[in-house]
């Protein structure tokens, strides 16, 4: 080997030995701020230890201090602690008695409490725990329970925690909802009327009603089309309609259309939509009620056509009674002008007995035109022909003295002051003519006096007209108002005369009767409707 | 004064000639027995009436379409015309009145009454002015 080389494995090996030298100093260093480091450490940690237990403290004092009830309990439910809050709602003090949780408990929440208590221990935290408990005083309440468990030392559960909250109201509001909306349910399914909800146009909800109207299902109902269910010739209308609506112009709409079933038939519907907006006017919802009207028109055209007959048939059976009437009037007045051509122009050859047949002759004829006169009224009293006019009986009653016989010794007397009544005067003027004349006719007494009282019901106005005339017997009352019954056979009674009163007084809604003693008189006694007059 | 009288009943003719020669006077009167035969005498050459009384319900033509055919007339229009009937139908006599008459009489049960009201009635129409065309 040559000098060189071992002078410079030498250096070498002296190189590496003041490197080792150097890396045990080193090591030794490190070695000490390590063990200086772990000693601070332990310390710190101590110190942090001590400083977690005091904000563990002040937790509580938190807790304590919420508004909510709180309440710490072991795990057979004993209470440990509760503050200010908890104390009042549970209306018990745990430092005066002993309180388990357990007896709070309602019968109906233990299986769903003992549950909830195994959740918590195997989770550790038991959120929205909702149950029915039962307080000391007996009362009810609603509560909901966020809770965790508290670990000791060695990490084992010994105690939960608990925020209560009295949710009885919320509860109780909320039973009520459902129950409205329960009955809410009921009318919109048991109505006969089809209901459906509807958002931009797309049916969302439907009831049975509609269900059944157009033959769909519910499911079906809410992939319809408007023109899947609207005959064509409706469709232009509808659009419009919803169009208006959209556009913020129209609120509601009722609209008649006809309806295409699912089986292709038609219905007419009464169609009335509302649109439900948001406070923005945006349409959140359109209700539409549709009422089947098919029957309902068919009604009303068979109506229709029912009164068209009955209006064409009155009017014939007018134009008839005039007809027959003018047909036998005729006649009459021949007769009459020959026999009073024969008693003049034969006045030489007749005797008294023949000149006395004809006089009798011209009274039938005359009867007999009374009584045509009183048919053709009779038959005319239902048809409306005069517009109504305002009717002073005052004045009516009057008149009826001048144009009727009233012989000297009979006063017609009207006692109260009539009222003026809204109705057709000719009728009015019959009504009391008829009555009146009747009374007059029938006094045989010297002093005769007819009188006229009227006064106010709440619906009606009352009338009587009273007589110290022959009277009618009792058996009689009824059937006087009857067509053709006349108590006496007379040229003066037709008979007809009462049947036209008693026609007149139901035309207006009213009632007539009588009170009569044979020898002593009559009071006859009418009402008509005020709304009709 | 020329009376044309349109009447049907043979006794109502009898009644107004009776009526008339009682009054003594000097009309003259011309009888149709229905609305078609007083329509061919206006329309013939003759010499036209002064009033004309007309009833109303007559067979064939009757006094309301008599009435409205008159009025179709230039020449005959103006002539006034009586209605002389026995029906109180109301409809009628507005039907007659909107047509155009010179009066609506309803006629009475008894002679004596009607003689009376045509008495009027001519006396009326005697002191009018006519057209005397």
């Amino acid at each position: 080997m040559a000098n060189n080389e071992v002078e410079l494995l030498t250096r070498a090996l002296e190189r590496q030995r003041k490197a080792r030298v150097q890396a045990e100093k080193i090591l030794e260093a490190k070695s000490k701020e390590l063990y200086d480091l772990t000693k601070h450490l332990r310390h710190a940690n101590s110190k942090l230890e001590n400083l977690l237990d005091e904000k563990g403290d002040d937790m509580d004092a938190a807790f304590l201090n919420i508004i909510d009830p709180y309440v710490v309990m072991d795990l057979n439910f004993n209470v440990l602690r509760t503050n200010h809050s908890a104390k009042e709602f549970l209306g018990v003090d745990y430092t005066e008695e002993s309180i388990n949780l357990s007896d709070f408990v309602h019968p109906d929440f233990a299986q769903y409490t003992a549950e909830s208590i195994q959740s918590l221990l195997k989770v550790g935290v038991l959120r929205n725990y909702r149950a029915k408990i039962i307080l000391k005083d007996g009362s009810e309440k609603f509560v909901q329970i966020n809770s965790s468990l508290i670990y000791d030392h060695e990490g084992k559960p010994m105690a939960a925690q608990g925020i209560i909250r009295d949710i009885t109201q919320e509860k109780e509001i909320e039973s009520l909802l459902s129950e409205q909306r329960k009955e809410l349910d009921v009318i919109v399914e048991n109505s006969p009327l089809g209901i459906v909800l509807m958002v931009e146009g797309q049916i969302v909800k439907s009831n049975t009603a509609m269900q059944n109207m157009l033959g769909y299902s519910h499911e079906e109902l809410k992939q319809i089309k408007l023109k899947d269910i609207t005959a064509n010739e409706d469709m232009a209308k509808s659009e419009s309609y919803l169009k208006e609506m959209k556009l913020g112009k129209l609120d509601h709409f009722i609209l008649n259309k006809s309806y295409i079933k699912k089986d292709g038939t038609k219905f007419l519907a009464k169609t009335s939509v509302s649109a439900v907006r948001t406070t923005e006017g945006e349409i959140e919802y359109q209700v539409a009620i549709v009422e089947d009207i098919t029957e309902h028109r068919q009604l009303e055209l068979q109506k229709e056509q029912l009164l068209k007959q009955l209006r064409a048939s009155n009017k014939e059976l007018q134009e008839y009674a005039h007809i027959v009437s003018h047909d036998l009037k005729s006649p009459l007045r021949s007769i009459s002008a020959l026999a009073s051509w024969l008693a003049e122009d034969y006045a030489d050859v007749l005797d008294g007995n023949g000149v006395n047949q004809l006089q009798m002759m011209q009274e039938k004829i005359e009867g007999m035109d009374k009584l045509i006169d009183g048919i053709l009224t009779y038959s005319s009293i239902d048809k409306k022909t005069n517009e109504d006019t305002e009717v002073d009986v005052n004045q009516v009653i009057s008149e009826i003295r001048e144009i009727i016989f009233i012989p000297d010794h009979v006063n017609v007397v009207i006692m109260d002051t009539l009222p003026t009544l809204m109705a057709d005067k000719t009728k009015i003027h019959q009504l009391f003519q008829n009555l009146i004349s009747n009374a007059v006719v029938h006094i045989r007494k010297k002093d005769g006096l007819v009188k006229i009282h009227g006064h106010e019901t709440s619906t009606h106005w009352q009338f009587s007209i009273s007589d110290n005339g022959i009277g009618i017997p009792k058996e009689y009352h009824e059937k006087i108002f009857k067509v053709f019954q006349s108590l006496e056979t007379s040229e003066q009674s037709t008979g007809i005369g009462l049947s036209i009163v008693k026609k007149i007084v139901d035309l207006y809604e009213g009632e007539i009767w009588l009170d009569s003693e044979e020898g002593k008189g009559t009071t006859f006694h009418f009402t008509l409707k005020k709304q009709l007059l | 004064m020329d009376i044309l009288f349109i009447e049907d009943d043979a006794i109502e003719t009898m009644k107004f000639q009776r009526t008339l020669s009682k009054l003594n006077s000097k009309h003259k009167l011309i009888e149709a027995r229905n609305g078609e035969e007083a329509l061919e005498f206006l329309q013939s050459e003759k010499k036209l009436p002064d009033v004309i009384l007309l009833d109303l319900n007559m067979p064939r033509m009757n006094g309301i379409e008599f009435l409205g055919k008159l009025k179709q007339h230039d020449k005959i229009k103006y002539l006034p015309t009586v209605v002389l009937t026995t029906s109180e139908n109301r409809d009628d006599l507005l039907e007659c009145y909107k047509i155009g008459i010179a009066g609506y009489i309803i006629k009475p049960l008894k002679y004596e009454d009607y003689e009376a009201k045509l008495k009027t009635v001519l006396e009326y129409w005697s002191i009018n002015e006519l057209v005397k065309a």
